[in-house]
């Protein structure tokens, strides 16, 4: 039951014939990547290409047009638009980055031992991802997010937290066919430790579809983020995160001034369009390789 | 009768999951920081008062006390009172749901047709020029922000062309509109209250077709991919090697059996709705169930944040159910 927007699919990727586009999936790849490195080289020089800092007041323009010594405009606090879409950047990216990994690691260390142990263990783990998948995932992130209060460690732990469960069963799911295959007969015969078993032979075997997720989660997580803190459950105020300069110029645009929104907006969507690109490149390629 | 014991099943199988959702979400929202009875006096008030206060809602009971007080009301269809409002939880959730099934009802319907249409032509044309644009745009879908779209829809829309309505609000209060669903076009349409129903339209075209943006795109995706495999599928292959006029392969073969997968596509894509709409209520200031779960959250309201994600997970696991056993009648190759 997972959100079609999350993670792309909730089992490892088929393999549809007739989809084999080499160049295709070559020129996602390459555009997804280049965007993310942009976007990056934003977060880094943010300093470099901006005269203002991200939550500096120019108190002689507030709601100013853009042009002039603002790029583009200031907002009503009058903090300088073009700076703070830059320096947001090193949150956002930071902040999805961060708790994919997390997630992951989370995910796919509970579906490890999971789908290796079996038994109650199982029972217990997977019981718990139900109740987790029983949500919508917004709205779960939503929930989590209002109880755990704002700030940068919580929404990264949110976030992981919303994740988690869909690696665990995507891992689990792999761990269990593989534990059946001869190669792990043949390790526990030799002797080799549960660990060791797990670490060296099922681990690496199990992560393929991991691969190709994670960019696609990455984007989302993302879209997350900006949506909390939207909402005012993110980043506390006046912190430069492109969802919270959505929010704090929502007002303005409905009278029309569109430059305290718009570019924050479209940072946002062209960052995770880079990582759509990217991940649907990455799952087309995984595609054709398993025909 | 092999679907009605499949149904009771799932049923059975669906109790625990949702007693977990009931226990998981008491226990959340009282050990976590953040105190309800705060909320409503003030930082300010007296020690007294808010031990009276929380006496009053019963939070100076145990907490299995609390617990067994909340799970008999739940028993009895009741689901408290409102801390902040001081109502009944179970009378103000009725209002709020008709105005958000209205929005996702009319997006997910137009979605699936747009989806499916869209889904369908760019597989028969896979990798040429048409289905890269198309797979690009379901890309784009998937990558925007629904409330910022929402936004940006609203600057155009309203601020600069002033085709539609302020976002606010759901309909012009000059037409004189009866509740009786909470649904306002469903209201207008049966008072046959014309200028109601056009200003209810008017006031649904932007945060639908925000909704529907979110919702094609992970949709488009799926579809495409369904067409493909029945495109490749050996029963299809023979059928076209066969000959059969391009009617039937199209209607007869390809659209029946990617339609099939569409009932569990849409559950799957209702969850995304569902997460979608309390940013798009929030934007268009929509009056709906996700304003008032998410007000609920922020004041912690333990009854009605209870009562919000427990009604959430119960429609979310039921349309699933609903999906599968649509499917199930649907296509006579699934055991069940």
């Amino acid at each position: 039951m997972t959100d079609l927007r999350t993670a792309g699919p909730a089992e490892a990727p088929k393999a549809v014939r007739g989809s084999r586009d080499s160049r295709f999936s070559r020129v996602l790849i390459i555009t997804g990547s280049a965007i993310l490195m942009l976007v990056a080289a934003a977060a880094l020089g943010a300093p470099l290409v901006s005269s203002w800092g991200a939550t500096e007041i120019d108190p002689a323009s507030t709601l100013a047009a853009p042009g002039g010594s603002h790029l583009l405009g200031t907002d009503s606090n009058g903090m300088d638009i073009w700076s703070r879409v830059l320096y947001a950047a090193r949150l956002d990216l930071g902040i999805a980055v961060a708790a994919v990994a997390l997630a992951v690691v989370a995910g796919t260390l509970l579906g490890l031992v999971a789908g290796y142990r079996g038994g109650w263990l199982d029972d217990v783990l997977m019981r718990a991802v139900d109740i987790l998948q029983a949500f919508p995932t917004f709205i779960l992130a939503l929930a989590v997010a209002a109880l755990l209060g704002n700030g940068t460690v919580n929404l990264i732990i949110t976030i992981a937290v919303v994740n988690a469960p869909a690696y665990a069963r995507l891992v689990r799911a792999e761990v269990r066919t593989q534990r059946e295959l001869p190669f792990v007969d043949a390790a526990v015969t030799s002797g080799a430790s549960t660990v060791g078993i797990l670490w060296r032979h099922l681990l690496p075997n199990s992560l393929t579809p991991v691969r190709v997720i994670a960019p696609l989660n990455c984007g989302w997580a993302m879209l997350t983020l900006a949506g909390l803190s939207f909402l005012g459950l993110g980043v506390s105020i006046p912190t430069a995160e492109w969802g919270a300069m959505i929010s704090l110029g929502a007002a303005d645009v409905v009278g029309g001034r569109w430059w305290t929104s718009v570019p924050p907006g479209l940072a946002l969507f062209v960052s995770v369009l880079g990582f759509s690109l990217l991940g649907e490149g990455l799952q087309e390629r995984a595609n054709a390789k398993r025909r | 009768m092999r679907i009605l014991r499949f149904v009771v099943r799932r049923l059975l199988q669906l109790i625990p999951v949702l007693l977990g959702v009931v226990v998981l979400t008491f226990l959340l929202v009282r050990v976590l920081p953040g105190d309800p009875v705060r909320t409503i006096l003030g930082q300010n008030a007296s020690e007294a008062d808010a031990a009276a206060a929380r006496a009053r809602f019963g939070l100076d009971q145990p907490l299995w006390r609390q617990f067994l007080d909340y799970l008999g009301g739940l028993l009895t269809g009741d689901f408290g009172t409102s801390i902040q409002s001081g109502g009944s939880v179970g009378a103000e959730m009725a209002l709020r749901v008709g105005p958000t099934l209205e929005l996702v009802v009319i997006a997910v319907s137009i979605a699936l047709v747009v989806a499916t249409v869209l889904g369908v032509w760019s597989a028969r044309r896979a990798n040429r020029f048409g289905d890269h644009g198309i797979r690009l745009f379901a890309l784009a879908g998937n990558s925007v922000p629904e409330f910022w779209l929402g936004l940006v829809l609203v600057l155009v829309g309203y601020s600069m062309l002033g085709w539609f309505p302020a976002p606010s609000g759901r309909v012009d209060p000059d037409t004189n509109l009866t509740p009786l669903t909470g649904a306002d076009l469903v209201d207008a349409a049966l008072t046959g209250n014309g200028p109601a129903f056009a200003s209810a339209a008017a006031y649904l075209a932007l945060p639908v077709l925000t909704l529907v943006v979110g919702v094609v795109a992970p949709l488009l995706r799926s579809v495409r991919a369904s067409a493909l495999e029945v495109l490749n599928s050996e029963a299809y292959v023979a059928a076209s090697a066969h000959g059969l006029p391009r009617r039937t392969l199209l209607y007869g073969y390809l659209m029946r059996a990617t339609l099939l997968r569409l009932p569990s596509l849409a559950a799957l894509v209702f969850g995304t709705a569902i997460g979608s709409t309390v940013l798009v209520e929030y934007v268009f200031s929509w009056q709906g169930f996700g304003q008032w779960a998410l007000r609920g959250l922020l004041y912690r309201d333990y009854p009605v944040v209870q009562a919000s994600v427990l009604v959430i997970a119960l429609c979310y696991v039921l349309v699933f159910l609903i999906a599968d056993v649509v499917h199930a009648i649907l296509d006579p190759r699934v055991r069940i």
